[in-house]
């Protein structure tokens, strides 16, 4: 129980500490209106895949092509548009078919694991670099601009992300938690095994997860796309690293069974206030992968060292012999 | 044993089949010379290759070696640029970066119990950061170092098209494959890929062992990266980009099962050649490189599922044969 309450505590200090370094350090530039904006704008995407992709998480398995199938959707989403010369009909369409293309990454993700049995992490690997190939064929490795029609311009104006963003987060926190499919996926990835043998379909599970993160993606892809207007091949490149990592600092367990939506969009919140802290900084962006390396190390050994039997006995000794003390 | 044989004419199979198959449709492939530079490409993700063979036999994973090779070169940069140091201390300087790298990859992994996934992501991040911070600057803009000493460029020649770096890559897979055999270090990696409690209860050090793995990870990553500099002539921050990919891919299709315990260097070795052969067999049928990318990622996603379908009829042959053997 005191273990609960520190892990609660923990998320708001860490988070009005960010802030307060991030005001003291750069007061005029990092309040601005339009700086925060810009926070909230990222925090928006990572936000949105991170609430799809913690189905993945929480089965232990991992979804690598995030990143790629983000530039994948962005480019369907934007050819469309353009090949329908800009029409509102054309926005539908390219919407529709973007989420269809997600869907179906997913789809393909889970299957292939689920049927052959084979690791995520290569599964999503290889098709990571699939995507990638795709979407450069599509683009002809040209960047595409895409600033009609409104209809599709507003997707990435504010607050539109943000409230997507808070949507995605309510309707996946509705499922985990209040819905049978939820516990489902805490249960599949606590003990597969314990799982099946109670009766819920391991595989159907699994396909869903994977098709609840393509899908996310795809609206990401495509709130991207909208508020840059425009799209290449490496839209969205490294995202999956973000999203795990937002994943992670928000107490997603990689070994599955364990995190919240809400954790997992705090970690977005942090990352968004890390990658807006380090760039007003100007810190160049070669070298935020230094930070960013630190970050994981830190909350993920952190994490691992809370469950290491003999971190716990450590811990144990310490109280016992703190008792004795008293 | 017998399965591991299988599996080995299977994967030389795939890559008569993949020769066979470019040597028809492009009359520049099946010639000696070409051959000779497929296995020249081969040897730099197969030297690195060796090492990962061992850390995903102990169930690991290393995604850091592009960025340890991109570090290990450019450390030597800074060293040709700014010293006289001369060019064999600079290399063993470079060999000791990556040792160091592959330390702090075991550390990470084996003391503080990250996951090797996301351990390894995070210190390829590092690494390449730590690339770009000390990179060459020109006027404040990063620029490639050229690196043209003759005693150092020789590392990047050879007898003719028989290339220094493919007898290395001949030479560190026999000596990889014998350590991995024939010694208790090698039994151990096995061991703990299979079942690392077992391996704990019968007294092997796991932490250690692991440790080991990932030192060896960044040896074969500074030599990789040796090679590399010393053929171009030159390293920029970019070096190794994207190249962690080639060495795991090389392994899986060389029948290294990902799950641990299980596989050797001789597979990797066939693995390396295949992908080298896959890549120079795409480019010399005028592919466009996105092309490239879908192809190598089909092929990787066909070979891990008919390892996966390959592994389970081989168990289930097992079984029935350890069934029948009780009823006799």
């Amino acid at each position: 129980m005191k273990k609960l309450t520190l892990n609660q505590l923990s998320k708001p200090i860490i988070l009005v500490a960010f802030f307060l370094i991030l005001t003291i350090l750069r007061p005029s530039s990092f309040l601005s209106a339009s700086n925060l904006g810009n926070v909230l704008w990222s925090v928006s995407v990572y936000g949105i895949m991170v609430s799809g992709t913690i189905f993945v998480f929480l089965l232990g398995g991992i979804d690598l092509s995030i990143g790629s199938l983000c530039g994948l959707t962005a480019v369907t989403c934007v050819m469309t548009i353009r090949h329908f010369n800009y029409s509102t009909t054309g926005v539908l369409l390219g919407i529709l078919l973007t989420l269809g293309v997600g869907l179906l990454a997913g789809l393909v993700h889970g299957v292939i694991i689920t049927t052959f049995k084979v690791p995520a992490f290569l599964v999503t690997f290889a098709t990571q670099i699939i995507f990638l190939g795709l979407s450069m064929i599509f683009t002809n490795n040209k960047i595409l601009s895409c600033q009609n029609p409104p209809a599709f311009t507003m997707i990435g104006k504010n607050p539109v992300p943000i409230i997507l963003m808070i949507i995605a987060a309510a309707i996946s926190w509705f499922v985990l938690r209040k819905t049978a499919t939820g516990r489902y996926v805490y249960a599949v990835g606590g003990n597969p095994q314990a799982a099946a043998i109670s009766g819920i379909s391991v595989t159907k599970i699994t396909i869903m997860a994977y098709m609840i993160s393509g899908f996310t993606t795809a609206i990401g892809g495509i709130v991207l796309a909208s508020m840059t207007q425009q799209c290449m091949a490496s839209t969205g490149s490294g995202y999956e690293q973000f999203v795990i990592m937002a994943g992670v600092i928000g107490g997603i367990s990689l070994l599955g069974g364990e995190g919240t939506v809400p954790g997992a969009i705090f970690g977005a919140v942090i990352i968004g206030l890390l990658q807006n802290g380090l760039n007003l900084m100007s810190v160049p962006s070669t070298q935020h992968g230094l930070v960013r390396g630190i970050v994981i190390i830190a909350a993920v050994g952190f994490d691992a060292l809370q469950r290491d039997p003999a971190f716990q006995g450590w811990l144990a000794k310490r109280k016992q012999a703190r008792a004795k003390n008293a | 044993m017998k399965q591991q044989n299988l599996r080995r004419i299977i994967s030389l199979g795939m890559l008569l089949v993949l020769v066979a198959l470019f040597s028809a449709l492009s009359k520049y492939f099946l010639n000696p010379n070409n051959l000779l530079e497929i296995i020249r490409d081969a040897a730099v993700p197969g030297i690195i290759g060796v090492g990962v063979t061992y850390v995903i036999i102990t169930a690991g994973i290393d995604l850091s070696t592009g960025a340890e090779m991109a570090l290990v070169a450019m450390v030597m940069a800074n060293i040709y640029r700014y010293t006289l140091i001369p060019i064999p201390i600079m290399i063993l300087v470079g060999i000791l970066v990556g040792l160091l790298c592959g330390l702090f990859n075991g550390i990470i992994v084996a003391k503080l119990h990250l996951p090797e996934f996301i351990g390894t992501l995070a210190t390829m991040g590092i690494f390449r950061a730590i690339t770009y911070i000390i990179a060459i600057k020109e006027n404040g803009t990063i620029t490639s170092q050229p690196m043209k000493a003759y005693s150092y460029a020789i590392l990047g020649k050879g007898f003719g098209r028989i290339y220094f770096v493919t007898i290395a890559f001949i030479v560190i897979s026999v000596i990889g494959q014998i350590v991995l055999k024939n010694t208790r270090f090698g039994t151990n990696l096995y061991s703990v890929g299979a079942n690392p409690k077992a391996a704990e209860l019968s007294g092997i050090n796991i932490a250690r062992t692991r440790i080991i793995a990932y030192v060896i990870v960044g040896f074969c990553a500074a030599l990789g990266a040796i090679f590399t500099t010393a053929r171009l002539q030159s390293t920029t921050a970019l070096l190794g980009d994207g190249f962690e990919f080639n060495p795991i891919a090389a392994s899986v299709i060389g029948g290294v099962s990902l799950a641990g315990g299980y596989g050797d260097i001789l597979g990797t070795f066939i693995g390396a050649i295949f992908m080298a052969a896959l890549e120079n067999g795409v480019l010399k049928l005028q592919m466009n490189t996105a092309y490239q990318y879908v192809i190598k990622g089909c092929i990787i996603i066909a070979v891990v599922i008919f390892d996966a379908w390959f592994n389970s009829v081989m168990e289930k042959r097992a079984q029935e044969a350890a069934a029948g053997g009780k009823e006799e």
